[in-house]
């Protein structure tokens, strides 16, 4: 009996802990967002909140927004960091062992900065009198503040869209510099006596090898831009904002009528990240991405 | 490529230097400037005004400490409720293995906001808002998939004969535990511990909701700087903080490295008494 409960009895702990704090939390909020406020003495299951944010333009505003953010910054990260993986590759094989450890860590660097910081940091870069502004003003390419596109709380959403950038694409190079080293030198030196130059052995040879983790790389970027609060908050336009910041607006408003709206939100959104999650981790299971994860 | 690894590594370091360093640098002179007007590329002048201001001001420190004393209590917790965990998911046969994984990896892909959000009035009825307790407790859900999944990694590769050998000697369950199992796990937990204090501290919805503006961490006090502030101190507190995230790992690093020095020196130790 104990040898046949022990390990769900180990399991308890960490699984019960985030049964009840972490699903216990969405549980809430899926009975809220059914208007079912038992504080105020509602006890009617409604869709009502449902009903009216389907049927609300702002909301489809929202979704739009967030996910062509989503799409760009994903797709933005994973060509960045596709070229950064395949440079540092290709700088160890031609250094062999001199310093590119080093290099692996300022990489990283962006991935440890606060995602406020890294928003601040684009705010100073790219606001209309921000330091690229400056620096073409020096330069002569530009001769007033207003020459310089509108990129920080834009209604297109530039802003969040370079701070992901920034942020995600060192992550995309990490996640496909461990693929790439898989590759042997060797491979390298029989595509060269089949006659291949350099951009045929990246194009026959290396795409392909990285493919798998590349796509898996940007498939979480984009689950993870498509869910995230403190860039767009922070870099975004009150109207329209992304499905987050949508959601903490509604909820912050006031009226306690907006509240099960909010949650609504919410849970629209934990059923499309779900959704993403599960498709991710079927190829990742398929392609054998994610060693490790279980 | 072959030809030109000089000209290749140059280039990848300029992209490098473009790409990592210089976004840091406005950040730096702004926080050093007094009155940096539009066309300047450099401030006209320079002072530690808001370095000063910083510095000097208690709530800063304040909220060093709380960001840090959270981050190290979600921490704890998430190593003992990994470790036993991993053990029985990579060391027994558990029906429903899926269920399991799937269950404490989902904070990963749901965003924790959404489950706050959705306590935040229970939390409020228990008390739990504007309690540091309140937010630790909102802070372990999205910290235990990564400290889990390090400690899984690790016991995947202490075999069970390390544990059987001990046992053959006669150690019991506890200083198996201590003596052999907790080594070999220490640089797994090390690097949960890494990711776990940095996700901890980069939370400032969650902190916010459940604290409601009473547990000040260092994202809280940024936040109104950084959206419309002084740029100036906006700038000092994001250095201050990206420093203190960094420090944090890089100590997590060191402590490691010592770890291994210290136990090559007491493994060679150990080997000179012997014969």
């Amino acid at each position: 009996m104990w040898r046949k409960s022990k390990p769900y009895l180990l399991l308890l702990p960490a699984a019960g802990t985030i049964i009840l704090l972490f699903f216990g939390g969405i549980f809430d909020g899926l009975l809220k967002s059914f208007g079912y406020f038992p504080a105020i003495g509602e006890t009617e299951l409604t869709f009502a909140a449902y009903d009216s944010l389907l049927h609300s333009g702002s909301f489809w505003e929202s979704m739009a927004l967030t996910l062509r953010i989503a799409a760009l910054s994903s797709l933005l990260s994973a060509v960045i960091g596709a070229l950064v993986a395949l440079a540092l590759f290709f700088l160890n094989d031609s250094m062999k062992s001199a310093s590119p450890k080093a290099w692996h860590r300022l990489f990283q660097l962006p991935l440890t900065i606060p995602h406020l910081v890294a928003g601040y940091i684009i705010v100073l870069l790219f606001t209309q009198s921000g330091f690229v502004s400056r620096l073409l003003a020096a330069f002569g390419w530009i001769d007033d503040i207003t020459d310089f596109p509108v990129l920080v709380n834009d209604p297109f959403g530039w802003g969040i869209i370079l701070t992901y950038a920034w942020k995600e694409a060192p992550f995309v190079a990490l996640m496909l510099y461990p693929v790439l080293s898989r590759i042997h030198g060797s491979w390298r030196e029989v595509s060269r006596v089949f006659g291949a130059g350099n951009w045929q052995f990246v194009r026959e040879v290396v795409v392909p090898v990285m493919m798998p983790a590349w796509a898996i790389a940007t498939f979480i970027v984009f689950v993870f831009t498509f869910s995230a609060f403190e860039v767009p908050y922070l870099l975004g336009v009150t109207y329209p904002s992304v499905l987050p910041v949508y959601s903490y607006q509604l909820y912050t408003s006031g009226t306690l009528s907006d509240r099960p709206e909010a949650l609504a939100v919410n849970m629209i959104l934990a059923a499309i990240t779900i959704l993403l999650g599960l498709v991710a981790y079927y190829f990742s299971k398929r392609w054998n991405v994610l060693k490790g994860w279980g | 490529m072959k030809r030109h690894p000089r000209l290749l590594s140059l280039f990848v370091f300029i992209t490098l230097i473009i790409f990592i360093i210089v976004p840091f640098v406005p950040l730096l002179l702004s926080s050093l400037s007094f009155g940096w007007r539009w066309p300047d590329v450099l401030p006209e002048s320079w002072s530690f005004r808001t370095w000063e201001y910083v510095l000097n001001d208690g709530r800063t420190w304040q909220a060093v400490g709380i960001s840090l004393w959270i981050a190290l209590i979600v921490t704890a917790v998430n190593i003992l409720l990994a470790i036993p965990a991993a053990n029985a998911l990579v060391r027994y046969p558990v029906r429903g293995r899926w269920l399991f994984e799937a269950i404490i990896f989902a904070p990963i892909i749901i965003p924790p906001f959404i489950s706050v959000m959705g306590i935040h009035l229970t939390f409020l009825r228990l008390g739990l808002t504007e309690t540091v307790v309140g937010v630790v407790l909102a802070h372990i859900a999205p910290t235990l998939p990564y400290m889990f999944r390090a400690v899984m990694i690790s016991y995947q590769t202490l075999s069970v004969d390390w544990e059987d050998q001990a046992r053959m000697l006669g150690a019991r369950a506890v200083p198996r535990f201590f003596h052999v199992v907790l080594p070999h796990l220490l640089p797994g937990i090390l690097a949960g511990a890494s990711l776990s204090v940095l996700i901890s501290l980069s939370q400032y919805l969650i902190t916010f909701i459940i604290g409601a503006g009473q547990v000040v961490t260092l994202p809280i006090l940024l936040f109104p700087f950084v959206s419309g502030g002084d740029p100036g101190i906006a700038s000092a507190y994001s250095l201050l903080y990206a420093a203190i995230a960094i420090a944090a790992l890089v100590g997590m690093d060191a402590a490691l490295k010592r770890y291994y020095q210290l136990n090559k020196a007491s493994q060679g130790q150990a080997k000179g008494v012997k014969p």
